[in-house]
């Protein structure tokens, strides 16, 4: 076994497809302006971006039932921002962990880990997360930022439209029609670190009414100095680059039927830490397709579609054996996703709206960390119904029910007391629901109160681990089938004020929250020894946890073309679970303290002209991270005091349609401790984009 | 520096058309100015016109209505032609605003029609239902009284107020998802 690059391995897209773009100049000119209803059209109606991501209906921000904050894509442009996660650590209540350039653990109010389960993360409704641990590879996700039209954040548990783990948010990249929104541009960037990355969409149409969008893109770089990591993970990390493709199309086959299709491929490689917080590199080759029809029908808005996305994935990373001597580890894992659903909306009259979905769902990992593969498969059915009660409030329910068989096949741990009829056995029923009620009390004002129940299911790992005494430590790491989902109960209050004397909206948040059953994955969770005498920690159900927080912000901008944001988000989280006790470290999770309690975020920004200046700050209190020691899954807490960090972004349009911009990421700090992982360091970036 | 993909004017030529455009204004009578739309309004009307289905598209007119005699009404009607300069964008199709005095609204020839103020009529409802095009008005009241299809107001917030009945009177049929967005009664 090898941890060092394979000698002659030929990656397509590090040895074509970037020095390809970075050479690669736009040519020609594509795309007449497509004018038809569609959610720009919808957004410049309303003065503010639109959504279908909370209840699965239309929906103008200011009316959804939940709190969501909407980044649009003016917001990543003049963020400076390379990836999505740089994009998300500017949002209120969301806290993001740098694993080095690409990587990132990303969080939202206090709930933040190592290859972090509880968020959802789609891109226009297709699930992009891992199902071994439910974490998210966001370099791996085959989205140019240029092609984004907004990042939607929820806040909470929405599994009432989503299912399984939506459980602490969702975040819904949605992208540009290709039917409707002609993007063509092309950008190349450099920077410190060695940084190159490109990136080009082009959308061209087809006849009146079809249209198709190609994305490629991709970076590299030389990553971050490792900090504090041992030896081993100083050994294991590699340089990090990234390469997709993406296609999305779409065509109106008759005034009432729209057909769409996507497919998308791409080879990755990150380093960043296993749950059981030593660090590993992987590389990743995935693909992706998605079919599916939408028809305006008398019974309303109809929707089918399909989609597979499949991750082959090689980690590799560096251990010390029982005699003091170092050996690479290689593991290979396939993961795959596969969904079906189907859905109607309706409108009932002038005050209802109904919304039924059915969902056909199959998880799936084969691993030799699973010793074979397991896999979920779920069926749902939902149903939403908002009723505009009165011409200033509506309210909003949502319920969902979850089935779940699992399947497990291979070499079980002999002696762990699992068998294989154990998976077959056992299933799961889950209900969940969002509720939400608005009221817009004056033109200006909306109060809006909402609870959910959410539910996060165990992740394949969880059930499925099989590691035997000896192979990683003296004992053995075991998932198990009968750990139980979460249940994350929310109740939030929110008041937004529209300040017209300073074109500014106020936004504030109350919330609390409880999990149940916390899951806690094998890699320290409960030690046991198994009814044939063989030591390990299993994945277990470990006890409970709360949070409670506030966030108030204001954001706003002038005709004279300044803009501006500020927000405070406090989040206390409490644990009462049997994890790390007796003074013995063995778990990465400690939700109370890994995520900052305070968090401040602030910007400003200028347009005149040709030019665009913005600076975006974050102070952020102290919290705790973990990283391995090197020996027997050792673990080791480490402090990360109070940080801040400032971010600034010059653009110049040199051109009518060249536009330079210069970025500079925690300018105020040359090296910052932002994790327990590398040394974060200030990072400079010059680009070029042509809008063609 | 504008979203990629959407259009970048010429900055030269964009200074040349705000300084006609206050020009413009300026040039208006004190009354045309406060037309019962503003230049948001319009914008709002233009979205709302590319949801008709099917989806209009070319060159099309709209009646801008007002009451003969009334000259107060008459004025308003001038100002929002004014505001319209050659004509509102509604995806696909271009309205070109065209006056008619709600007495000559039964002649037809426009695929819409905009209510200047006091022209809220049961006169306008009946052309509307003749002529099978969607009637829009500033005045809730009228549409909460069924005597024109949806009603616009851009500030504070923009509202659009369909009425469900006066719609299906006078066969108009508008996207679904825009009225998920919209309130109806």
């Amino acid at each position: 076994m090898n941890t060092a690059p394979r000698a002659g391995t030929f990656h397509l897209w590090r040895n074509v497809a970037v020095p390809l773009m970075l050479l690669s100049a736009p040519t020609g000119s594509s795309g007449a302006l497509a004018q038809s209803v569609n959610y720009g059209a919808m957004e410049q109606m309303f003065g503010e971006p639109v959504t279908t991501s909370v209840t699965g209906k239309p929906q103008r921000a200011t009316d959804a039932p939940a709190n969501i904050e909407i980044i649009t894509q003016d917001d990543i442009r003049r963020s400076g921002a390379t990836t999505i996660p740089e994009v998300l650590q500017f949002v209120t209540g969301v806290d993001v962990r740098f694993n080095g350039i690409g990587g990132a653990d990303v969080g939202i109010r206090g709930y933040n880990q190592t290859a972090n389960p509880h968020l959802m993360v789609l891109v226009d409704g297709r699930q992009v997360y891992m199902v071994d641990y439910g974490r998210v590879v966001w370099e791996a996700i085959p989205v140019q930022l240029a092609e984004i039209r907004q990042i939607e954040v929820i806040y909470g548990p929405n599994s009432a439209l989503y299912g399984f783990n939506a459980a602490g948010g969702v975040i819904n990249i949605i992208t540009y029609d290709p039917r409707k929104d002609p993007i063509n541009t092309a950008t190349v960037a450099a920077g410190t670190q060695q940084y190159r990355a490109g990136s080009a969409v082009a959308t061209g149409r087809i006849g009146e009414d079809s249209g198709l969008r190609l994305s490629l893109g991709g970076f590299e770089a030389h990553d971050f100095p490792p900090g504090g990591l041992n030896l081993n993970d100083q050994l294991s990390r590699q340089s990090p680059f990234t390469g997709t493709f993406n296609a999305d199309g779409r065509t109106k086959i008759t005034d009432a039927v729209e057909a769409f299709a996507d497919v998308s491929f791409g080879d990755t490689r990150l380093s960043g830490p296993s749950p059981a917080g030593a660090y590993l590199t992987e590389e990743q080759h995935s693909n992706s397709f998605r079919l599916g029809v939408n028809a305006n029908t008398p019974i309303g808005l109809l929707s089918l579609s399909g989609y597979r996305n499949e991750a082959n994935v090689n980690i590799s990373n560096v251990i010390t054996d029982d005699f003091g001597d170092q050996f690479s580890a290689r593991e290979y894992e396939t993961q795959t996703v596969s969904v079906v659903q189907a859905s109607d909306l309706v409108k009932l009259g002038p005050d209802h709206t109904v919304r039924a979905g059915l969902e056909y769902r199959v998880n799936s990992d084969g691993s030799a960390l699973l010793a074979g593969s397991m896999s979920n498969t779920i069926y749902s059915a939902s149903l939403m119904w908002d009723w505009q009660m009165t011409p200033v409030v509506s309210l909003t329910n949502a319920l969902r029910l979850d089935h779940v068989q699992m399947q497990y096949s291979g070499f079980l741990v002999p002696g762990s007391g699992i068998t294989a009829a154990d998976y077959s056995n056992t299933t799961f029923n889950q209900p969940s629901f969002n509720s939400g009620l608005v009221w817009k009390a004056t033109d200006l004002d909306t109060l809006r109160l909402t609870a959910a129940r959410g539910v996060q299911l165990p992740t394949l790992m969880d059930q499925a681990l099989q590691i035997a005494p000896g192979e990683l430590a003296p004992v053995g790491l075991l998932g198990r089938p009968n750990v139980l989902p979460s249940v994350i109960y929310n109740l939030e209050l929110d008041y937004d004020r529209t300040l017209t004397a300073i074109a500014s909206t106020l936004r504030t948040a109350v919330f609390g929250q409880r999990t149940d059953n916390v899951i806690s994955w094998p890699f320290g969770g409960q030690f046991g020894i198994t009814p044939a005498g063989i030591p390990a920690f299993f994945s277990a159900n470990v006890g409970y946890t709360t949070a409670a927080g506030v966030e108030i912000g204001l954001k706003g901008h002038s005709e004279s073309g300044w803009r501006w944001n500020a927000s405070y988000a406090f989040t206390a989280t409490s644990d009462n679970t049997s994890l790390n006790q007796g003074g013995v470290l063995t778990s990465t999770v400690n939700y109370a303290c890994s995520a900052p309690r305070s968090v401040v975020d602030a910007g400003v920004g200028y347009s005149r002209e040709k030019w665009e200046l913005d600076l975006i700050g974050r102070w952020q209190s102290n919290f705790c991270d973990f990283r391995a020691t090197g020996a027997n899954l050792g673990l080791e807490r480490v402090s990360i005091d109070n940080y801040a960090t400032l971010n600034v972004r010059i653009g110049y349009a040199i051109l009518e349609h060249v536009t330079l911009a210069l970025a500079a990421q925690q300018l105020n700090q040359a090296t910052l401790i932002r994790t327990a992982g590398p040394l974060y360091e200030r990072r400079l970036i010059a680009s070029v984009t042509v809008h063609f | 520096m504008t979203a990629p993909g959407a259009k970048r004017p010429d900055f030269r030529r964009r200074e040349v058309l705000k300084a006609l455009t206050l020009s413009l204004a300026a040039s208006l009578p004190r009354s045309a100015r406060a037309a019962s739309l503003s230049a948001k309004g319009l914008k709002v009307l233009g979205s709302a016109l590319s949801c008709l289905q099917p989806e209009p598209s070319g060159q099309l007119a709209i009646a801008v209505a007002y009451v003969a005699g009334d000259e107060a009404s008459r004025k308003d009607a001038e100002a929002l032609a004014a505001l319209m300069g050659e004509g509102v964008h509604a995806g696909r199709a271009v309205f070109q605003p065209r006056l008619v005095d709600t007495a000559s609204l039964g002649g037809g020839g426009y695929a819409a029609i905009l209510a200047a103020s006091g022209a809220d009529g049961e006169r306008l409802m009946a052309a509307s239902r003749a002529a099978r095009v969607l009637c829009v008005t500033a005045d809730f009241a009228a549409v909460q009284a069924g005597r024109c299809v949806m009603a616009i107001r851009a500030e504070p917030r923009v509202e659009v107020l369909v009425n469900h009945a006066a719609a299906a009177a006078a066969g108009v049929e508008l996207a679904p998802a825009f009225l998920m967005m919209i309130r109806e009664i």
